[in-house]
């Protein structure tokens, strides 16, 4: 009886931190989705926009990367959901 | 050719490229400043715009206005060229229909320069060549013995045909404005065809193709008016695909009062823009006023139309269409200082 017990204590720990681990992956696999489709149109307009001057560079980098913030949500949500 | 599907990014690309290029051309104050200049101003300032390369590279082969109009043209041209380059898809194919009406330009003014028995270096200074057909393959054409041979050695096989249908009456009559007339329908017909072929971004195209048509009737009903005699049969001068009918057009050109034209007009104009235009033209006026009028509605609805599809074929037409008034005003100016001109009459001939 007190091994059977222990052994479904192992293994609710188990699922536990895998589905942590899971819901970690998927919080920063889906903000990445999310800042690709943020990215394509910025970027594509600001290649456009660098091409024809490239006095844009910097800006057109800054509001490129700017969609990069969602990434670190979800970064920020996996570190708390994995360490705390 | 394979296509590749990658989204709208291209479209972002392309537009946000056409937009900044919008944003360089000429500003009215600055258009404003010009007309107070004498031509040696003039000529130093246009050096230092964007033509700089080209009066550069034509410095050596002409002077003076001719420079400044030979370097705007071919500047033109190869802004074109450049444009089809980097237009992506099924925007390459639309642009180039689009730029389609300058090889039929080109390839009248070939055959009317030959007709007038001109020179080939004269010839050659007035074409543009920013359609499908390059400067070497315009520079065959013009080296060619007899109107015939250029027909007959045309690498577009459509505007051949049509050519070779009315070339014998438009010898016979000195004038080739049928020949004129049917390359404009067909150029037209192409452009709707196109549009319609269910391609990606279609139909913001087939709408500005429309609207283009429309503008063209009208100015030609204006025109009409103007100048020819009231029975005269004008059915065949009218383009198909527009919002009006041939018949109706050709009817309108008999109608005395102008009222009774504006009101016809308007009952089939659904843009606000032409519409407002059209009130403008109840009092007769200039043809070259009607053609202002038309053209500010035609490029104001331009704008409206790539604000509204910001990213479709929208931008790209309307800095086209822009880049040809911004060439034609430096001309129009440079040939108008060149004459003596008044700042006044020479505002009213600007697209500004």
């Amino acid at each position: 009886m007190a091994i059977e017990t222990l052994f479904s204590d192992v293994g609710a720990q188990a699922l536990g931190s895998g589905l942590a681990a899971i819901g970690a992956g998927l919080a920063v696999g889906l903000a990445g989705i999310g800042t690709g489709v943020g990215e394509q149109g910025i970027g594509a307009a600001a290649v456009g926009a660098t091409a024809e001057d490239r006095g844009m560079f910097g800006l057109a980098l800054l509001f490129t990367v700017l969609p990069e913030t969602v990434v670190i949500f979800g970064l920020v949500i996996a570190l708390l959901i994995m360490f705390i | 050719m394979t296509e590749v599907s990658s989204g709208s990014a291209p479209y972002i690309y392309v537009s946000t490229r056409m937009r900044v290029r919008k944003s360089k051309l000429i500003p009215r104050e600055e258009y404003l400043r010009m007309l107070n200049m004498g031509l040696p101003e003039l000529t130093r300032l246009v050096e230092e715009m964007e033509y700089k390369r080209e009066i550069d590279e034509l410095a050596a082969s002409f002077s003076g206005v001719d420079l400044i109009e030979n370097a705007v043209s071919w500047n033109l041209a190869k802004e074109y060229q450049k444009i089809i380059a980097l237009a992506p898809g099924e925007m390459k194919g639309f642009t180039r229909d689009y730029l389609h009406k300058w090889d039929i330009q080109n390839i009248l003014t070939i055959l009317r320069g030959k007709q007038l028995g001109l020179s080939e270096g004269k010839i050659k200074a007035v074409l543009v060549p920013a359609g499908a057909l390059d400067a070497a393959a315009l520079d065959r054409m013009i080296a060619e013995s007899s109107i015939d041979r250029v027909v007959e050695t045309l690498p577009i096989k459509a505007i051949a045909d049509i050519l070779s249908e009315g070339l014998q009456a438009a010898l016979e009559s000195r004038s080739f404005g049928d020949i004129e007339n049917e390359l404009y329908k067909y150029y037209y017909a192409t452009l709707i065809k196109a549009a319609r072929g269910g391609m990606k971004g279609g139909l913001p195209f087939l709408k500005y193709v429309m609207f283009e048509i429309d503008i063209k009737n009208i100015t030609n009903l204006f025109r009409v008016r103007a100048q020819v005699a009231k029975d005269a049969d004008t059915l065949a001068l009218w383009i198909e695909g527009g919002a009006f009918k041939p018949e109706e057009l050709e009817r309108l050109t008999t109608v005395e009062s102008l009222d009774e034209v504006v009101d016809s007009l308007k009952k089939k104009v659904k843009v606000a823009v032409l519409a407002e235009a059209l009130e403008e033209l109840r009092e007769k006026k200039p043809v070259y006023a009607v053609e202002s009028t038309l053209t500010s509605a035609q490029l104001g609805q331009m704008d409206k139309m790539s604000k509204r599809n910001p990213f479709s074929i929208s931008p790209l037409l309307v800095y086209l269409e822009r880049k040809r008034y911004e060439v034609a005003n430096l001309r129009a100016l440079a040939r108008g200082k060149e004459s003596g001109l008044s700042a006044e009459i020479l505002e009213k001939y600007l697209v500004m």
